[in-house]
């Protein structure tokens, strides 16, 4: 169904000895691994289904969770709090796919071209120019739009910074933001573990003064300090607060952040943010963080913005210390800002007025030296191949904390062969490919995804989708 | 996630009793079939959560008499299984001091799990501590395998090697709301609705926890797959409030529909009500002879295919033979 290459095999559950793609694979053509991080590896990949030849999956591969304890809690947590959403600027989650052989999971979602570092950085590196007003204000607007979906879900993204800010490329959706990574988001009533009990580090230029000061609990505000600084990095190309990381301690107490902070913005005082009395860190005080270093707030000289101005405005309320004045996703969309000229659009790469220069921004570099497993072939690396090259270093696609240094990849190199894996999908309790052989995207039953809903009828063969097991009777080989 | 409305739990996950009977009959008579086809009921779970199915047995039909040939359990009997290991489930629970949230998280995954498969397939022991491991890992009160293996001596190993097939069968739904919340959320409600004074205040205290001992016992029928969480909580308040007798509760219920705008007429609610009362009247738990009937069965229709029966590499498959290992699996539990 819908794979023209599926094998006879539909009994191959997973077996080690068997060399045969794995039936999920099949539905794949792999590309290359776009990233890489703490989690796990990002793969780019191509769907071979005649209804959608050629369209562009994004696949995070999970490795196990380290301590022997089974399915990675991140991964669980990141696809159920995605199976419970969908809206158009919040990735989305096309299938879980289950690889006995390590006991990892693959997430593959719909592939997005460019994240805001990538914009920023291409704009940065090359020719300085800034980024166009109409393309920041679509770019914020979306990103808000999002924001204000997630949180009126009761679900705090808590990693937000211009990595896991995706931008879809040429195509339907072209310019469209899409928040990714949601391995660190919480639902508000869930009990929430400060950052460090997870073991994850995270960048802390985007963390809010709140939770730099030792506050325990989060709130939505925390995604709201991170948008304003990726606002004044879109405007200015820089990182608004790029404080040196302490890394002495499982958590330790950022100082350099915070000054980094306090520089720009001045000190806070009690009675702006009435509740910092009660924050660990600044009650004790003891790296003299009260002490008033600096008086007088230069955010407007940073970002270059008339302190009058509309963008100016809905940043510092963006920026506002005390957390519970701090402006919130819904209020943001409503600010003044995207009532004047230019107007905010959909597809935010390209302006709407005519004469504006689109930017032609670069594709993900691909390392294509790779197997689904993350593991590099013997395959001796193979010359850039012409017109295709791109250079620059392993992007940090889908919230990837590490790049590497830059190097020439190229993209088009033929697909390695990947290790056997077990082809499961969600639709399906039950086993190999017998009865669906394609693997059906997930069905939700609900009005909310007409579009996805059609496209699983196409591939969803006759009485299948009910979740039952198949009837098989053979053993595996 | 605060919106039960666009959840997966409401959009896949609440049936009709129709629709209930049918998977339950589904999953029986496939288990059946295997057992005629191949002697054995049990799909062997391996060490990399993947599945291997009983093989077929040429013969199977007929070279057993009909005496020894392995009887399938009826419908009743595994609903018998589900119940008894659903009160195992909450034992589990209540010896690791598990919030209630975690116990309903976990019961909720079981019932879903036996949707798609017959306890005559996989084992409830294995299914049971399983939905609890995994109910831990996201309700963020991460317990290892090994621990909660340790705690009621059993082999953890087996947990996790059912992890997979576990979130599988959930088909990855794991947010799923239980009606504790909903029954917090009711009385800080019927808080402002009497208007409540300090003794009345009092009362709702009570009548809370009359409610959560209410919503305990729902959560052991079949009702938390065929009414959603708000329903639930209502049905446990209303039988709490004819114990407490704090307010006017037909009076509160024509409220909260009129606050609503609620498609819903009284009536419809009311029905609702008295519905998930009648599956908590009807609840049966099985008597110790009826488990004992139903293990021995059970444990004839594993008898060819356990998998520490090595034999069956060689095929040699004696109707006659069982493994002193497959004894022990039976509804028997530290």
């Amino acid at each position: 169904m819908g794979d023209g290459n599926a094998t006879t095999n539909n009994r191959s559950v997973s077996n080690s000895n068997n060399n045969e793609k794995p039936e999920w694979l099949q539905q794949y053509n792999l590309i290359g691994k776009i990233g890489e991080g703490t989690y796990g590896l990002v793969f780019l990949a191509k769907t071979k289904s005649p209804a959608n030849r050629g369209k562009s999956i994004a696949i995070k591969k999970f490795k196990q969770s380290k301590d022997g304890d089974g399915v990675s809690p991140t991964a669980i947590r990141e696809i159920m709090l995605l199976r419970e959403i969908s809206h158009e600027n919040v990735v989305k989650l096309v299938n879980v796919h289950i690889n006995h052989a390590d006991m990892s999971l693959y997430l593959a979602f719909d592939y997005a071209e460019h994240d805001l570092y990538e914009i920023i950085r291409h704009h940065r590196d090359k020719g300085s120019h800034c980024i166009n007003q109409y393309t920041v204000k679509s770019l914020l607007w979306q990103l808000l739009n999002g924001l204000n979906y997630l949180h009126s879900n009761w679900i705090i993204h808590r990693d937000l910074k211009p990595s896991n800010i995706l931008v879809m490329g040429e195509g339907d959706e072209h310019g469209v933001v899409k928040i990714a990574d949601f391995g660190l988001a919480r639902i508000y009533q869930a009990p929430l573990k400060p950052l460090s009990d997870n073991g994850v580090v995270v960048t802390i230029w985007y963390r809010a003064p709140e939770l730099l000061l030792g506050a325990k609990h989060y709130t939505s505000a925390v995604d709201m300090w991170a948008v304003g600084c990726i606002f004044a990095e879109l405007l200015t190309l820089k990182p608004l607060f790029q404080g040196a990381e302490a890394k002495s301690t499982p958590n330790p107490f950022q100082l350099d952040q915070l000054d980094k902070i306090f520089k720009v913005l001045g000190h806070p005082t009690l009675e702006k943010w009435p509740t910092l009395a009660n924050l660990p860190h600044w009650q004790s005080d003891l790296q003299h963080i009260q002490g008033h270093k600096y008086e007088n707030t230069g955010l407007h000289n940073v970002v270059h913005l008339s302190p009058k101005s509309a963008p100016y405005d809905l940043l510092s309320k963006m920026l506002e210390y005390d957390p519970r004045k701090r402006i919130t996703a819904a209020q943001a969309l409503e600010h003044e800002y995207f009532r004047i000229e230019p107007l905010p659009g959909r597809n935010a790469l390209v302006p709407s007025q005519p004469g504006e220069k689109v930017i032609n921004y670069p594709t993900r570099p691909v390392d294509t030296n790779t197997d689904f497993e993350g593991t590099t072939s013997l395959q001796p690396p193979q010359p850039v191949s012409s017109g295709n090259a791109v250079s620059g270093g392993m992007p940090g696609g889908h919230g990837v904390a590490n790049r590497s240094a830059s190097r020439p990849m190229q993209i088009g190199m033929p697909r390695m062969q990947p290790q056997v894996m077990a082809t499961y999908n969600m639709a399906q309790a039950g086993m190999g490919g017998a009865m669906n052989p394609a693997g059906i995207p997930m069905p939700r039953g609900v009005a909310a995804q007409p579009h996805q809903q059609q496209h699983l009828r196409r591939k969803d063969p006759p009485g299948m989708g009910s979740g039952y097991p198949p009837q098989q009777k053979s053993r595996r080989q | 996630m605060a919106d039960f409305q666009t959840s997966t739990h409401r959009a896949k996950w609440i049936f009709t009793p129709q629709q209930l009977v049918e998977k339950h009959k589904v999953t029986n008579q496939r288990a059946k079939q295997m057992l005629e086809k191949c002697g054995t009921t049990r799909i062997e779970v391996d060490v990399d959560g993947s599945l291997s199915y009983p093989e077929t047995q040429a013969n199977a039909a007929d070279n057993a008499d009909k005496h020894s040939r392995p009887k399938p359990l009826s419908v009743d009997e595994e609903q018998f299984m589900r119940v008894y290991y659903e009160y195992k489930l909450r034992e589990v629970c209540s010896a690791f001091y598990f919030p209630h949230k975690i116990q309903a998280t976990a019961l909720i995954y079981f019932k879903r799990f036996y949707l798609q498969w017959s306890v005559m397939e996989h084992d409830p022991k294995h299914v049971m501590l399983t939905c609890i491991y995994a109910a831990c890992k996201i309700e963020e009160n991460h317990v290892s395998a090994e621990e909660l293996g340790k705690g009621i001596s059993q082999d953890h190993q087996m947990i996790l090697n059912y992890e997979m097939i576990v979130l599988q069968s959930l088909e990855f739904d794991l947010i799923v709301y239980a009606p504790y919340r909903s029954v917090e959320g009711f009385i800080n409600d019927m808080e402002e609705f009497c208007h409540a004074t300090d003794d009345q205040i009092q009362m709702l205290k009570d009548m809370q926890a009359t409610a959560i001992t209410e919503v305990d016992k729902i959560l052991f029928t079949d009702a938390p797959l065929l009414f959603p969480p708000g329903q639930l909580a209502l049905a446990a308040l209303r039988i709490a409030n004819e114990m407490h007798q704090v307010l006017d509760f037909e009076r509160y219920l024509r409220n909260i529909l009129s606050r609503q705008n609620s498609v819903h007429t009284i009536s419809n609610l009311t029905e609702s009500l008295d519905a998930i009362d009648s599956w908590v009247k009807k609840y049966k738990f099985p008597t110790e002879k009826d488990m004992k009937h139903i293990n021995r069965k059970l444990k004839s229709c594993w008898g060819h295919s356990s998998h520490d029966d090595k034999k069956r590499e060689k095929k040699s498959k004696h109707k006659s033979h069982k493994s002193s290992n497959e004894m022990q699996n039976g509804p028997t539990l530290a």
